[in-house]
């Protein structure tokens, strides 16, 4: 089921009435109510999949379960690696399989050794990435005794499966979300209220933003060959803000929905294209991610300590990783490893804490030095998001070559004007939002009612405006 | 919680009322729309306003649309004539807007109906579905008779707004309609309109996917047919069959064609109306005369008008109107 669908609209009002007012009285029923909802909601797409997630859930339930009594520390660790082996060779299976096997064919094929080609139609299940990821955050964490493993498998499928954020992040930490369903929810209205205000925007910034930038993105990456310079920087720029209004809508409207049950979900992007360096980007996009690999990933493999080489390693293995984690291509993998690159210099001058806080905290206007350096961090984002978008390497080199030629200073062959200006309008007020947790949380909370709810009315035109056909998330796919 | 349900509700019924004045203005505007759609607005606009009511009404698709010109057959027959003819739409939608005039505009005394081989077909998909939005909110025939196509929901017919969600074009359309109206220049003279065009490449490219084509007439349709015709009986209205104009070399492309015009041969026998058939005629063997294999080029859909109207007259069928009614 997509958040921007009407199915979606009229599944959201009867769970959220049958939570508040005919399983309140009772945790455990309001529990059980979240997990068959969010298999209602997952079962949407295909049923079968609900079946993979539950045998991936069941195993990571049954190991935190044995390790509860278990002491030896080689059984502990065992036990560790049958949730890893396990959730790892489903996501590997489904995702991975048919890359391994054309990349081992090409290998061996070019050294003269010729194979059957065994390719299976495997179709990937949504969002097994991101509850993979967020099953592992679990048995990790209960081995490492950061957290008490549960005992109630409602409990632990709720928190596995909570349809807000179940296939397309934020990616919950087990310590976080999952004590959230041992306590009674109370009803805040301020909080219920800021999830509905943070819904509408992210409805906005999937339905008005990303999906209008997704329409000339297509046009221009299907013909980038036969296109000017300054129209592929079009391309790459219009692509930079469907991928950002895509996902971040999507985080969005996770967290406003969360919040209208109770919960409160990490946050998933925090202003990353007013960041000042590439640092900060990776502070301010896809936080769950980044943090997921900088907990159980770069920390193990010893994080900045060490010397430069240990450091420039782990660095290349997390953004590498992380580039892969997203598909099974190249083009992700040398997406991350650009962005390794991008990193590493800033890491090695032991610059890459500095800039920790908002981009002009408490001021109106940034400093011709804080655009400057929003504008490179911005520029270097476009550039590799190039390898992200195209579907093969020599496509990324090609678009990137076409980019920088003669016909970067010519007239653009496509000027989609009002998505510019559409664009432009998202910048200034998410600008004017950014110290909060999203763009328009306190925009207008001064202005008289009838302001603030006109404010909400032309958003609301905009979305119905922009609507239709009904558009999957880009992160779906991963 | 109640404070927030209520609010809540409150902003939604809110939003909801100011839906009904936006949904009237894009629709007083859209219905002012000539070139979109091929001029399909202006048709509806002249049913829904009564202003129609024609004494010979021609029926079918883009065929009859474009190869029978109303002026034509005004002039030669000094009544008044109507080209009722509706883009890429078999008789099923055909049947919708004889259905909607007669709600508005005095009962026909003569039809024309233009046959298409796909006449009796079912469309899946509600083809140029825009021409019915300004006029399908609460229009029970409409929702009669275009719900059954992958088209509207069923809110889209009885809520306001529902159907202009994400309908960009259309929109945009009512709002140029108020900036700059005089752009619209597309004119259908009495429903009659037709395009000077050379040969194009779209039997080339059916030959080239398709091996040949065939019609599977719905049952469905074939009694609705059969209703209209026993209600034509009933209402006193004369009816004549066309087949115009159509490519010969083209003509072999449908597999079971002759099945389908002896099909309305029997009918016409069975009814005894008059059936004219251009299959073969010396217009249909020339490739100039035509844009594609099923549309002549604006000029010859005068001349075949001429044509037309002259036989009418010698086969005695319009002329025997009654004039009574």
């Amino acid at each position: 089921m997509l958040f921007n669908s009407i199915d979606f609209a009229i599944f959201l009002p009867i769970v959220f009435i049958l939570y508040w007012f005919v399983t309140y009285k009772s945790l455990k029923l309001q529990n059980l109510l979240i997990v068959i909802s969010s298999f209602v909601f997952y079962g949407w797409w295909d049923w079968r999949f609900l079946i993979l997630m539950i045998l991936s859930a069941s195993v990571d339930f049954f190991v935190g379960i044995l390790l509860i009594n278990q002491f030896n520390k080689k059984k502990r660790l065992l036990l560790l690696l049958c949730s890893i082996v396990a959730n790892l060779g489903i996501l590997a299976f489904f995702k991975y399989f048919n890359f391994f096997v054309d990349n081992f064919i090409s290998v061996f094929s070019f050294f003269g050794v010729a194979f059957n080609p065994i390719s299976l139609k495997i179709v990937l299940p949504v969002g097994i990435s991101f509850y993979t990821f967020q099953a592992l955050s679990y048995t990790i964490d209960v081995y490492r005794k950061k957290l008490e493993p549960t005992k109630s498998i409602v409990n632990f499928f709720a928190f596995l499966s909570f349809f807000p954020q179940l296939v397309a992040g934020p990616i919950e930490r087990a310590t976080n979300l999952l004590p959230q369903f041992y306590v009674k929810r109370t009803f805040d209205y301020s909080k219920a209220v800021d999830g509905m205000r943070q819904i509408l925007w992210g409805l906005f910034k999937k339905i008005v933003i990303a999906d209008s930038c997704s329409t000339y993105v297509n046009m221009i990456f299907d013909n980038s060959h036969q296109l000017s310079g300054s129209t592929l920087v079009i391309g790459a720029f219009l692509f930079a803000f469907q991928i950002y209004g895509d996902f971040s809508g999507y985080s969005d409207i996770a967290i406003g929905t969360a919040r209208l049950f109770g919960f409160l979900i990490m946050r998933n992007f925090a202003f990353p294209y007013f960041s000042r360096d590439m640092a900060e980007f990776w502070r301010r996009w896809h936080i769950s991610l980044s943090t997921w690999f900088r907990d159980y990933l770069y920390f193990p493999l010893g994080g900045s300590r060490g010397n430069s080489w240990m450091k420039v390693r782990n660095i290349i293995v997390i953004f590498v990783v992380s580039g892969f984690w997203h598909g099974a291509n190249w083009t992700f993998i040398a997406w991350g490893a650009l962005n390794a690159l991008y990193f590493l210099p800033l890491l090695l001058m032991n610059k890459n804490r500095q800039n920790l806080e908002i981009v002009a905290h408490g001021k109106i206007f940034p400093t011709v030095k804080e655009i400057f350096n929003m504008s490179v961090t911005f520029g270097l984002t476009l550039l590799a998001w190039v390898f992200f978008r195209a579907k093969s390497i020599s496509q990324a080199l090609d678009y990137l070559s076409g980019i920088f030629s003669r016909s970067l200073f010519t007239y653009p062959e496509i000027r989609p004007r009002y998505v510019l200006i559409l664009v432009i309008i998202f910048i200034v007020i998410e600008w004017i939002g950014r110290e909060n947790q999203y763009g328009i949380q306190k925009t207008g909370l001064t202005w008289n009612r009838p302001f603030r709810l006109l404010f909400y009315y032309v958003l609301i035109l905009f979305i119905l405006y922009f609507a239709g056909e009904e558009k999957e998330f880009i992160y779906f796919q991963f | 919680m109640k404070k927030f349900i209520l609010k809540f509700l409150i902003f939604f019924f809110l939003v909801c009322l100011s839906f009904f004045p936006i949904d009237y203005f894009i629709s007083y505007h859209l219905k002012k729309s000539k070139c979109y759609l091929i001029g399909e607005y202006g048709v509806w606009n002249d049913i829904y306003s009564g202003s129609i009511n024609a004494d010979i009404l021609i029926f079918g698709s883009s065929r009859a649309r474009s190869h029978i010109c109303s002026k034509i057959l005004e002039d030669s027959l000094n009544r008044s004539v109507y080209n009722l003819g509706i883009e890429g739409q078999n008789f099923w939608l055909q049947y919708l807007r004889y259905k909607e005039y007669l709600k508005k505009n005095k009962c026909p005394k003569f039809i024309i109906i233009s046959i298409d081989l796909w006449m009796l077909d079912k469309r899946t998909d509600l083809y140029n579905y825009q021409q019915f939005l300004p006029y399908m909110l609460f229009n029970k025939n409409i929702f009669d008779y275009t719900s059954s196509y992958d088209g509207f929901s069923f809110f889209e017919y009885f809520f306001p707004m529902v159907r202009y969600i994400g309908e960009r074009e259309a929109i945009s359309e009512a709002f140029k309609n108020i900036v700059y109206p005089s752009v619209d220049t597309l004119h259908r003279e009495k429903g009659y309109y037709a395009k000077e065009m050379a040969w194009n490449d779209d039997f080339d490219k059916a030959k080239a996917s398709l091996r040949y084509w065939e019609s599977k007439p719905d049952s469905a349709t074939v009694v609705l047919f059969n209703k209209f015709l026993l209600d034509c009986k009933e209402k006193n209205i004369g009816v004549v069959f066309v087949y115009t104009p159509e490519y010969i070399e083209g003509q072999k492309f449908t597999k079971n064609r002759a099945d389908i015009i002896s099909y309305f041969e029997d009918i016409s026998k069975d009814e005894g109306l008059s059936f004219l058939d251009y299959s073969a005629d010396e217009m249909s063997k020339d490739r100039n005369n035509f844009i594609n294999v099923s549309h002549l080029t604006r000029s010859k859909t005068l001349v075949f008008s001429r044509k037309f109207v002259s036989d009418l007259k010698r086969h005695n069928e319009i002329t025997g109107i009654d004039n009574s009614n």
